[in-house]
């Protein structure tokens, strides 16, 4: 296989830059609901791109099922790419790379028999039923992947990856009456079945914490000083700021790259935020990213100046910059496009306690639900939250979802905490590709005068 | 195919083969400047087998597969799956659906494409030279294929097209984003009135405008009115229903909302998208269905398993994701029912008030209790009956199910959004809004 890929990816002539893309995917996804199995399927999917770029034209990307036709779809390609019609665009070309890059799970969940996992699935759902009387619904969805992938192109890149996946998730829905409150966590690694193993006491609190919504407040509507956990500040870095600092947002916008200056103020000085796809075994991180280019640490912020973007190929030819190894693809389906891989506010000295200590009034926000981002505008939403009055933590609130602009909001973090610490679970959507694993890394960090969405205005 | 349903029926299982073929290619705008083609061609099939003491079991794959193995697969599944109460069904003998494809898209050149993304980056470059201009232009054939173990098959293709359009413009440091799409069955996309909607919302952005936190009335537009329309479509589902997980759960038949609000679906609505003669579980779709009539909610979505456990019919709204997924309840096209008088007088009769045409974290809310809370991307204050300018940094927070009784007005025009929901303008009041300044 891999004989036929370097000789199918030195077939341009004309100085066309080649890359073929194999994957075959095994997927197995259990969703246990309440005492039935609600889903339960395996999938396997066999498919590939072919992605070639003519220096006078354009991309020409096709995506295809089947290894069989490779051959065709190069020579049509090659054809095909030079009758496009003229653009404007190149990428940087890299040093080849020959590396196979193996896996191997302490628990292959490839192994483990179907029976087995239904089995475990349906402990931790009893357990989740039984944490409260209040539970309707119980779900535990779990789900493992193992993707194979052959990766080659024109710059003599030959790549053999294997990529596992396996993430479960528990879902409990309260009701009291018309009330209704969904509370969700779960695990998710680039692991083996190890993972998922003696979760009990995680289904228990999800189970626990949906009950503790149904008694919960709703939080008023306004603008606070707000402290962000962990978790929350990391998905309000990915929605805030790390988005904008994919360079394709700006690549042809020249007003943009005015307004993104490397070395410009964006933020307070407290804060440093980055972006590694080259840690160890985080659901982001891979020596190569899907061009072939090596996986490196990057510096987005820096003591809050704007320090480097995340770049592909094309976006690092288009500035004149290097690329950072953050071309990334769903799958086979999909041509790479740049996007986060782990993302990281770096932390800072101060103790979690001591962010509190100051805010009058203002919201303790954890954990997450969600996050959106249009360019400088964002939201993103805690699970649930805690009232802060005069420096103390008080009352459970819900129905908190908070709004920023990116160039006011990043000025106004004023602590950040020194108990950093990853959350694996996230994912991102981009475009037509959705799902994409974006761990986000953060301490507790302090945020003043958020606009906070509510049904009544404080 | 026809041979992996005969193999399980030689094994004693009930089984149905959904198969999916999408052929579409597409091109690329970015920055007023060509990017390139993409060309995608995928096949997937699902198969569903029940066995005689009713266990269900799944497998999905790509072709080729080797038929006794997908068999021997979704066995395996089987072994642990739900008991499920319902059988596959008989396929209806008729193969005489309406037109869906339209043969212009399957014969559509990347030369034609490319005259459409042209004019429309050339176009907006000489209205709004400031702006930069992503165009996308989607065209395709979709076929969907049932075989079951009775030995019956039922198919039927569909084109579609879709033309979206991302207008940036920076100044200092405002970054607006207009986007409009329309998405079709056929070619009739008019290019000049989505180019038109690109052009107006641009010109009414141009000033930004700050206001005080309150209770306003909000008109949402036909794209901004999903923000109310998604947790009503959650309550609706036969799924959410059965597992209790629905405000809805005991209330069909019950006058819950405006008397106003009426909401249809037309499964056969000529080159809407979504629709289909049959579901993905291969029963016939009606005409039309009456989900909501006059605030009154009358039925929600069903397919062959929410409906067994609920000991109702199907809908013929089992859908599924893609052929990698088991049918869920869903819909193919929706209408709103729209009311007497334009948008611009409820525009112009409009004291104080918001127009919201699109939001920020439609997903971010409770979706289950109706609850939503969302940034505005795209929101106007009016003031005495005229827009003033852009809101921006704003946010509007409430309960779905609360603004469908405080509708005031619909509007009589209406707009599909993403080609499959047909809506007016909305008139609600009173919409809390929370400003930064």
């Amino acid at each position: 296989m891999r004989e036929i890929l370097r000789d199918l990816a030195r077939r341009p002539q004309n100085g066309e830059y080649l890359e073929i893309r194999l994957e075959h995917i095994v997927t197995t996804s259990i969703r246990i609901h309440n005492t039935t199995v609600e889903r339960l399927k395996v999938t396997e999917e066999r498919g590939g791109s072919l992605r070639i770029l003519h220096p006078k034209t354009g991309w020409w990307f096709a995506s295809f099922q089947g290894w069989d036709n490779l051959g065709e779809y190069v020579v049509s390609g090659l054809r095909s790419v030079a009758l496009l019609p003229q653009g404007r665009t190149g990428v940087v070309r890299g040093e080849g790379a020959e590396e196979e890059i193996r896996f191997f799970p302490r628990e292959d969940f490839r192994e483990k028999p179907l029976g087995e996992k239904v089995q475990l699935l349906f402990t931790y759902a009893r357990m989740l039923r039984e944490a409260s009387p209040f539970v309707v619904s119980a779900v535990v969805e779990y789900r493992d992947e193992w993707r194979t992938v052959y990766f080659a192109n024109s710059d003599g890149s030959v790549i053999f990856w294997e990529k596992p996946d396996i993430s479960l998730s528990f879902v409990a829905t309260a009701r009291k009456g018309d009330q209704i409150e969904v509370y969700r966590d779960g695990v998710a690694g680039k692991a083996g079945f190890e993972l998922v193993r003696e979760l009990e006491e995680l289904a228990h609190r999800v189970g626990k914490q949906a009950e503790a919504l149904l008694f919960a407040r709703p939080f008023p509507g306004g603008v606070y000083d707000v402290v962000l956990d962990p978790v929350l500040a990391g998905v309000f870095i990915h929605e805030a700021f790390g988005h904008l600092s994919e360079a394709d947002f700006l690549s042809r916008n020249e007003r943009l790259q005015k307004l993104m200056v490397l070395g410009k103020p964006i933020a307070s000085p407290v804060l440093s935020v980055f972006d590694d796809g080259s840690l160890e075994n985080l659901r982001g991180s891979s020596p190569y990213d899907d061009e072939g280019t090596r996986t490196q640490r990057t510096y987005l912020i820096r003591e809050g100046y704007l320090s480097g973007r995340l770049h592909s190929r094309e976006t690092a030819f288009l500035l004149g910059e290097s690329p950072t190894g953050n071309a990334r693809t769903i799958s086979y389906r999909f041509p790479p496009i740049v996007r986060m891989t782990n993302t990281g506010i770096e932390p800072g000295t101060v103790s979690p306690q001591d962010l509190f200590a100051d805010i009058e009034r203002g919201v303790y926000a954890v954990e997450y639900v969600g996050g959106n981002t249009a360019l400088e505008l964002f939201t993103f939403s805690p699970a649930y939250g805690y009232l802060i009055e005069r420096g103390k933590v008080g009352e459970m609130v819900k129905d908190i979802v908070l709004s920023g602009n990116l160039f006011q909001t990043l000025g106004k973090i004023d602590a950040v905490a020194n108990d950093f610490r990853w959350t694996e679970v996230g994912w991102c959507g981009k475009g037509e590709q959705m799902g994409l694993p974006t761990p986000t890394g953060s301490p507790h960090v302090r945020l003043r005068e958020v606009l906070v969405g509510g049904q009544y205005h404080a | 195919m026809r041979e992996v349903v005969s193999i399980a029926r030689a094994r004693g299982l009930q089984a149905d083969l959904f198969v999916r073929k999408v052929w579409e290619k597409s091109i690329e705008y970015e920055a007023g400047t060509f990017r390139g083609y993409v060309v995608r061609e995928h096949t997937g099939c699902g198969l569903r087998v029940i066995r005689p003491d009713k266990h269900l079991g799944f497998y999905a794959f790509t072709p080729p597969c080797a038929p006794s193995e997908a068999v021997d697969q979704a066995l395996e599944v089987s072994a642990f799956g739900d008991v499920v109460d319902f059988t596959i069904p008989s396929y209806p003998s008729t193969t005489e659906w309406k037109d869906f494809v339209d043969p212009r898209l399957e014969e559509l050149s990347v030369r034609e494409m490319v005259e459409i993304g042209e004019y429309l980056v050339g176009q907006l470059k000489a209205t709004h030279p400031e702006v930069l201009t992503n165009v996308r232009i989607v065209a395709g054939r979709e076929e969907r294929e049932l075989f079951n173990h009775h030995e019956e098959e039922i198919r039927f293709a569909r084109t579609f097209f879709d033309i979206s359009v991302e207008a940036t413009r920076v100044k200092d440091d405002d970054i607006l984003t207009v986007y409009v799409e329309r998405g079709w069955g056929n070619r009739d996309i008019d290019v000049d009135d989505l180019l038109k909607e690109v052009e107006l919302r641009l010109d009414l952005s141009e000033r930004v405008v700050s206001i005080q936190s309150g209770q306003y009335p909000v008109l949402f537009t036909p794209s901004g009115c999903m923000v109310l329309l998604y947790p009503l479509l959650y309550g609706l589902s036969g799924r959410n229903i059965a597992f209790g997980k629905s405000p809805l759960q005991d209330k069909l038949g019950k006058v819950l909302f405006s008397s106003l609000f009426s909401l249809v679906e037309v499964p056969q609505e000529p080159w809407a998208l979504g629709s289909c003669p049959f579901d993905d579980e291969g029963i016939l779709t009606p005409e039309e269905r009456v989900l909501v009539e006059s605030g009154k909610v009358e039925d929600g979505f069903w397919d062959l398993w929410s409906a067994a456990r609920t000991g109702r019919r199907t809908t013929a709204s089992g859908f599924r994701r893609s052929p990698w997924d088991m049918p869920e309840p869903g819909f193919s096209v929706l209408k709103i029912k729209n009311g007497l008088r334009d948008r611009e007088t409820l525009v112009e009769e409009l004291e104080e008030g918001l127009v919201v045409d699109s939001l920020l974290g439609l997903g971010q809310s409770n979706i289950a209790s109706g609850f939503f809370s969302c940034g505005v991307q795209l929101g106007f204050y009016v003031r005495g009956g005229e827009i003033q300018g852009r809101v921006k940094n704003v946010m509007i927070s409430g309960n779905a199910y609360e603004a469908l009784k405080n509708i005031k007005e619909l509007s009589r025009d209406c707009r599909w959004v993403q080609g499959s929901i047909l809506a007016p303008y909305i008139l609600v009041e009173p919409i809390q809004v929370n400003a930064a300044s």
